[in-house]
């Protein structure tokens, strides 16, 4: 039952109420980074690291910190606070560890702090009714996990037509920012096929 | 490099402490303010669901994981006074929670529903809550609007009264609903799914009859309890 | 630069959407209708203009280094004054807002103000850059909001236009919101590109 409840959540985040084309969170990264595959890539694992991660701390921290000692209204500001410590932190330990990701993800770590996405999911995890049942952790990095794939498959999407969308013709005034939009509302368009599936 | 940390550290600490002191006077105001609404909240939610009613105490019983929270009511008719409880559901929708707030008789037989909390998509799920207005635009902007005394309830949680929670609730795809639909889908036990969101009207109807099979356990482990102590 | 330039210039030529292409995510997810994107545009105005006179007071204060957390800490305070405000006064509106209300924290408008104008100038063109600016973002929102709310649900100000119309709901799901607002860019582009001829 668990085992479904946990898969239901992963599909649901990262197709049927995707971040960025669904709820529209992560829309700033979603245009900056998504002119060539390669960064896109990067962005997105980085994503899908910090979104896990700052799923997992913030859960706690809420449950058993601003919860018990009834200060939840400042959710916000910790929250925040949590994730650019976290970013940081992360950010020096891939330095540490392994130059070469720190060359082909580091770009991208500071960029991730102001990602709506990242707060978004720490605070529908608080909102999503994990608290007092079981498992509610693991609930919350699910979906963490889920919201950062979601993310990166739109973003790779994205990419994707954005590389051809270069050398298409296509009229002056359209060129850049309102062609991607374009782009996105059809893609998001049929992600709303997905809102029907029964899981 | 030592006092510069130092010194960062302490800007840092005092911004904090700054901002969470003027925090906790705001929040302290606030509060009472939030308290009192969302008591409201649910005084209203409880007067739609047990319409007439006078509300008894609220219990909450350990069933299953979860706490489950019910109302008595009573109201007295004739020489004998009818009993009615009003319960809060809850089965994930979309996303997120879909929190209902059930009234019942002692039979089963829905008398009202409010749901207190949702998260679905506007335009689809969202529309759970949306209420045929009976004004227009131009008829408030030309200054010919009716005088509406109190809100129309939302068709979605109409079309629950006098539904058997006790019984399988069927769900039709019937468009919105309503006055006319009530009779015909009432001797089917049934109710309208919102179109594109069948899975929301799922939600609902299914929290409503897990819910009813919850409060007959509650309800039974109540009177025990009673009886123990009545020895 | 003069006062009145500080202030208009958010409004239109470096309108903070349209032509810096920020801050996208309230925008689009709360621009279903007018008097959502009303609130909204009152509350991160208001947000703006604080964190600015605050940013602009402590600057000289603050090392570099960490002057990004500070600045979020400050801009965070004020965004949970709004939050626990609209709580207490406006409930129904703090509930269409939904999580867009603590997400205003990573609205990249009022960092990005913060880091590129409050923190180099005095008090009092911070507050005039945060009201324009907080204008034009308010502006769009509006115009956005508007055409989706009469095409998406067939409303203004939560009033029925035409009764019995099915309205086009796709315009209040996200594909409208794209659509509505690449037609807003589109219009501006071309408006850029008349002048330049």
């Amino acid at each position: 039952m668990e085992i479904k409840a946990l898969f239901v959540i992963l599909i649901s985040t990262i197709f049927i109420n995707n971040y960025v084309l669904s709820q529209m969170l992560g829309l700033c990264p979603f245009l900056g980074v998504s002119r060539k595959l390669d960064s896109a890539l990067g962005m997105g694992l980085a994503v899908i690291f910090v979104m896990v991660m700052a799923s997992f701390f913030t859960f706690l921290i809420y449950k058993y910190v601003l919860i018990p000692f009834d200060i939840a209204y400042l959710r916000t500001i910790a929250f925040i606070l949590v994730i650019a410590g976290l970013v940081q932190f992360v950010e020096m330990v891939i330095e540490n560890i392994s130059p070469v990701l720190y060359h082909s993800l580091g770009i991208f770590l500071p960029l991730i702090t102001t990602n709506c996405a990242v707060l978004g999911v720490a605070v529908l995890n608080t909102e999503a009714g994990f608290l007092n049942g079981n498992l509610g952790l693991l609930k919350a990095v699910v979906q963490g996990l889920g919201a950062g794939l979601g993310f990166t498959l739109a973003l790779l999407l994205m990419a994707g037509i954005r590389e051809r969308l270069e050398i298409a013709d296509i009229p002056e005034n359209l060129k850049g920012l309102p062609i991607t939009f374009i782009t996105a509302g059809l893609m998001a368009m049929a992600f709303l096929g997905f809102s029907g599936m029964k899981i | 490099m030592n006092a510069s940390i130092l010194r960062s550290t302490l800007i840092l600490g005092l911004t904090s402490f700054i901002a969470t002191f003027a925090l906790s006077h705001i929040k302290a105001i606030t509060y009472p303010v939030i308290q009192k609404q969302e008591r409201q909240k649910q005084e209203n939610a409880l007067a739609l669901v047990l319409p007439g009613y006078t509300i008894g105490e609220e219990r909450t019983a350990a069933v299953g994981r979860a706490n489950f929270t019910y109302w008595t009511g009573q109201k007295a008719g004739g020489n004998t006074t009818a009993k009615a409880y009003a319960f809060i559901a809850e089965k994930p929708g979309y996303s997120g929670a879909i929190r209902t707030m059930v009234g019942v008789d002692e039979k089963g037989t829905v008398l009202g529903i409010s749901i207190i909390r949702q998260s679905e998509t506007p335009g689809l799920g969202a529309r759970v809550l949306e209420a045929a207005s009976r004004n227009t635009f131009f008829q408030v902007v030309t200054g010919r609007a009716h005088e509406t005394g109190e809100e129309p309830s939302p068709w979605f949680q109409e079309q629950f009264r006098g539904v058997n929670a006790a019984a399988k609730i069927a769900i039709f795809k019937k468009g919105d609903w309503n006055e006319t639909m009530r009779d015909e889908l009432l001797l089917k036990n049934g109710v309208s799914a919102i179109t594109g969101a069948t899975i929301t009207t799922k939600a609902v109807k299914d929290s409503i009859e897990v819910g009813m099979a919850t409060l007959r356990i509650a309800l039974e482990e109540h009177a025990k309890a009673q009886e123990a102590a009545g020895k | 630069m003069s006062y009145y330039r500080v202030f208009a210039k958010g409004i239109w030529e470096k309108n903070p959407i349209l032509i810096l292409g920020i801050g996208m995510c309230p925008t689009l997810a709360v621009s279903t209708s007018v008097s959502n994107a009303l609130w909204m545009t009152l509350a991160a105005t208001f947000v703006l203009i604080f964190s600015n006179i605050f940013v602009s007071l402590i600057k000289s204060v603050v090392p570099s280094h960490i002057r990004i957390p500070i600045f979020i800490a400050i801009i965070a305070t004020f965004v949970i004054i709004v939050e626990l405000t609209l709580k207490a006064f406006q409930p129904d509106i703090y509930k269409a807002l939904g999580i867009f209300i603590p997400l205003i924290v990573v609205n990249c408008i009022i960092l990005g103000r913060a880091e590129e104008f409050a923190s180099k100038n005095t008090v009092l063109p911070s507050v005039l850059d945060g009201l324009g600016m907080g204008l034009g973002f308010g502006l769009t929102l509006t115009v956005l909001a508007f055409f989706r709310e009469i095409l998406g649900s067939n409303r203004l100000f939560g009033y029925t236009l035409i009764p019995g119309m099915e309205p086009a709901t796709i315009m209040t799901l996200a594909p409208g919101a794209f659509f509505t607002l690449a037609i807003m860019l589109w219009g501006m582009n071309a408006l850029k590109s008349r002048k330049r001829r």
